[in-house]
């Protein structure tokens, strides 16, 4: 039997990146609002320092930070014709737990999108005619654009205090930034980190083709910050121990380092952490939430009243959140009906690798997750795709991001794959290798969506959440396009032996690509094919707010992170202003 | 926490500006880069005369670094014996730019080509100096405390744990950061509240100053207390 808690304002379920800083917001506007986080409390000292936080065994091939998959895992499977597995051991993607949420372990990666990908259906059918596509490409507009989640990206780089240098402020192209950037209001708040070796080579190669190479935007600081909400950060010390990883530095950006501290100063919010939230709670009339249910660490059941309800989970988790609070209509792709699940969509990945004589020495381990350096040229709607027969693109970079022992050992095709052959080539080619990411796009398709399993439940016994993905043909022309050009790039930087390997299908979970997982709640104008409205409240239910990457009706090329910030304050903005001043529809279905 | 300092400091400042000027002058009157005949090791660790090379012997180092680069801890004059032979050259380099700010050695440091400040980090950083246990060693509380710096931090002052880029238990990492163990209380105490105040200002990334800013005299004390108590050779 529920124990039934006091009523609150709004409670937030996980409290990671977007649940700190709705939290934050909220409580500070004088609302009690109540924070659900399923993971431990935790903080840059004592669980994030060293050494205990370099053990790449731990963290890197045991997952130390994320998920408990043996209580909590997905299933995934390619096809609808396939029975899905249980995904025991976190590869292709690397879903978090905790206070700080997945962010803690990201490498900082802080992009914009383009004005383009907010308009991508619009965009694509002006520019290349409407019968371009795949007819199972279910690309759409996301009902907000650029120019309205401007002054949010802005909000979100400095609240983060992000090193990096703007290559278009309010139209005016700057020199040493990336010209295809959509305008930005002001510069980053830092300056650019110190690139490392391997991009400084790239930028000389994609330089001398006429590319146009920037510096990574990187939320590990080029120095000192301390940001709006009067938090200090640290310069970051390069150590190449940030995705995967704490940082032990206060240099990175995450919710620990940029807003926790002030968020848990606020008496208008409690945190509780080992709380798994099992579904929000509806009324009789399945319009209205009335709360959440949530079983703690010691497995007591309570239920928590709240009068609004923002989910705020890892993606994936946000779907499987709605699905199992029966709030929107399941999507189904035998139909297309339905809405809560569809658009799953990923990351289309690709990398170079461009192998040099022994007098090239690239100290791979000089890193931080974010200092690298690339090219916007073949990204998104940067190139004319007219007869190519895809959408989308790539950025391309030499954006490595660590030469640690145990991941790290680039080397060429025909090497043994175990045994003394390969010792000697690990040895060879570690410190005279340069490595690109192509990193892509992802259109969402018909056939790709997340539901919940028939067959799995969890530990607390409910239906885990299946996921049906295989890479579109779509996106599989598009990495062999891109990778081609990343080709030419480390031939221009003159190696020894250059080897593209574009991605290809199927698509597997066992084999690390990204952690982006998009879409499955999307946001858009239209009930028919979205979860939540352009201010990412849930069409069915009016006082429940989604937000996530979850939201993205397809995934556009750059790092989802900066985007999510965006629509988080952007979120933020209409529940302040409109849906607390008058509870009720922002937008009339 | 923090006493003052004593008598005995600013005699051995007088001692070094009368011992070492000289000597300085000397050096500088030494053209940067000429041929120097190789260094003979000191058969006397005595006070160097004007007529020493700053190349062939460490006298001017010894007056007040000690024969085996063991410091003056009272005097706030560093240990160098073994300290990385990088950070030693970084911080003459820095005393010769004027960014890293001490009159003394940057006399010195302006009086070396960078040849010979090479050959100076090199020569203290192949040495090792037995340790010297501080005359007055903190309380168990301090200790603990500065315990608690050096493996852990603090998070309420957001400091992390020294040993993060020190090394463990404050060894140091080559290259990269200078050891803190078995150094002198006095000394780590100076260069912290120089980091704080801001005068001095080599430290990359302003890594140092990040840190030094957000502790109080009382942290100071007992995180320098104790490093100065770690005793590498038990270790």
């Amino acid at each position: 039997m529920a124990q039934r808690l006091k009523e609150v304002d709004v409670v937030v379920i996980g409290v990671g990146m977007v649940g700190s800083i709705v939290a934050k917001e909220l409580a500070a506007a004088g609302y009690k609002v109540v924070g659900l986080e399923r993971g431990q409390t935790r903080f840059t000292v004592p669980e994030f320092q060293s050494p205990a936080v370099h053990d790449e065994l731990r963290f890197d091939i045991r997952k130390a930070l994320m998920q408990d998959n043996t209580r909590e895992p997905v299933t995934f499977r390619n096809q609808g014709a396939q029975v899905a597995l249980p995904v025991r051991r976190w590869e292709s993607f690397l879903p978090g737990t905790g206070l700080g949420g997945s962010m803690v372990h990201w490498n900082g990666q802080t992009y914009r999108f383009q004005a383009t990908d907010f308009q991508l259906a619009t965009q694509t059918r002006e520019r290349y005619g409407k019968n371009f596509l795949d007819p199972d490409v279910t690309i759409q507009d996301w009902g907000v654009t650029y120019d309205d989640l401007e002054p949010h990206y802005d909000r979100f780089e400095y609240l983060l205090g992000t090193s990096g240098k703007a290559g278009n402020i309010k139209g005016r192209i700057q020199a040493g930034g990336d010209p295809h950037e959509s305008p930005r209001s002001r510069d980053y708040p830092t300056p650019p980190q110190k690139e490392h070796f391997q991009g400084a080579m790239f930028r000389k190669a994609a330089g001398s083709l006429g590319y146009h190479p920037f510096p990574q935007p990187s939320s590990n600081l080029s120095q000192p910050y301390t940001n709006p909400e009067g938090v200090k950060l640290n310069a970051c010390v390069f150590c190449g121990f940030c995705e995967r990883y704490a940082c032990e530095h206060y240099a990175k950006s995450v919710p620990q380092t940029v807003i926790l501290p002030v968020l848990l100063a606020n008496p208008n919010f409690e945190l509780r952490t080992g709380c798994q939230v099992q579904r929000i709670n509806l009324d009789s009339t399945k319009k209205h939430a009335t709360g959440v249910t949530y079983i703690d660490a010691v497995g007591r059941v309570f239920e928590q009243p709240a009068s609004l309800v923002i989910t705020s989970t890892f993606a994936i988790n946000n779907i499987r959140m709605l699905l199992l609070s029966g709030i929107g209509k399941p999507y189904d792709p035998a139909t297309g009906h339905g809405v809560v699940g569809r658009n799953y969509a990923y990351q289309t990945m690709s990398t170079v690798a461009s192998f040099f004589d022994e007098d090239v020495i690239v100290n791979p381990f000089m890193a931080s997750g974010a200092s690298g350096t690339l090219v916007n040229d073949f990204a998104g709607d940067n190139f004319d795709h007219s007869g190519l027969g895809f959408i989308g693109g790539a950025y391309i970079g030499a954006v490595n991001t660590n030469g640690r022992p145990i991941q790290y050992h680039p080397v060429p095709p025909g090497t043994p794959a175990w045994g003394k052959g390969w010792k000697q080539a690990v040895v060879k080619h570690y410190n005279h290798t340069v490595m690109f990411s192509c990193h892509g796009s992802s259109v969402s398709q018909r056939q790709n969506y997340c539901d919940l399993d028939p067959t799995y439940r969890d530990a607390w016994g409910q239906p885990v959440l299946r996921i049906t993905f295989d890479f579109p043909p779509n996106d599989i022309k598009m990495a062999a396009y891109v990778t081609a050009k990343a080709v030419e790039i480390g031939k221009a930087m003159g190696a020894k032996q250059v080897v593209g390997s574009p991605r290809k299908g199927p698509y597997t979970v066992t084999q690390y690509q990204t952690t982006h997982n998009t879409g499955g709640t999307v946001m858009g104008d239209d009930p028919k094919t979205s979860v939540v409205n352009r201010y990412l409240q849930s069409w069915d239910v009016p006082n429940v707010f989604v937000i996530g990457a979850s939201n993205y009706p397809q995934n556009a090329t750059w790092n989802p992170t900066g985007t999510l910030g965006a629509l988080t304050y952007w979120a933020i903005d209409a529940l302040k202003n409109k849906y607390l001043k008058s509870p009720g529809r922002l937008v009339s279905a | 926490m923090n006493a003052p300092a004593p008598p005995f400091a600013r005699f051995a400042f007088s001692f070094l500006l009368i011992a070492a000027l000289p000597c300085a002058l000397a050096a500088s009157a030494t053209p940067a880069g000429a041929a120097t005949p190789a260094a003979k090791p000191a058969a006397k660790p005595a006070a160097a005369t004007p007529a020493a090379s700053a190349a062939a012997a460490a006298p001017p180092c010894e007056a007040c670094h000690g024969a085996h680069g063991e410091g003056m801890a009272a005097a706030h004059v560093p240990r160098i014996s073994g300290q990385s032979a990088d950070y030693l050259k970084k911080q003459l380099d820095d005393y010769a730019a004027g960014t890293r700010d001490n009159p003394i050695m940057a006399n010195f440091a302006k009086a070396l080509s960078e040849q010979q400040r090479a050959k100076f980090a090199a020569r203290y950083a192949a040495m090792s100096a037995r340790y010297i246990p501080q005359v007055k060693p903190p309380i168990a509380v301090h200790l603990a405390r500065g315990h608690q710096l050096a493996f852990q931090g603090d998070e309420a002052k957001r400091v992390q744990a020294c040993n993060a880029c020190h090394g463990p238990d404050g060894v140091g990492v080559p290259h990269a950061a200078p050891y803190l163990a078995g150094q002198s209380a006095e000394f780590l105490a100076s260069a912290l509240k120089a980091f704080k105040d801001g005068t001095r200002k080599n430290d990359a990334g302003e890594l140092m100053r990040s840190v030094a800013e957000r502790l109080d005299d009382a942290d100071i004390a007992a995180v320098t207390g104790y490093f100065a108590s770690v005793d590498l050779s038990t270790h």
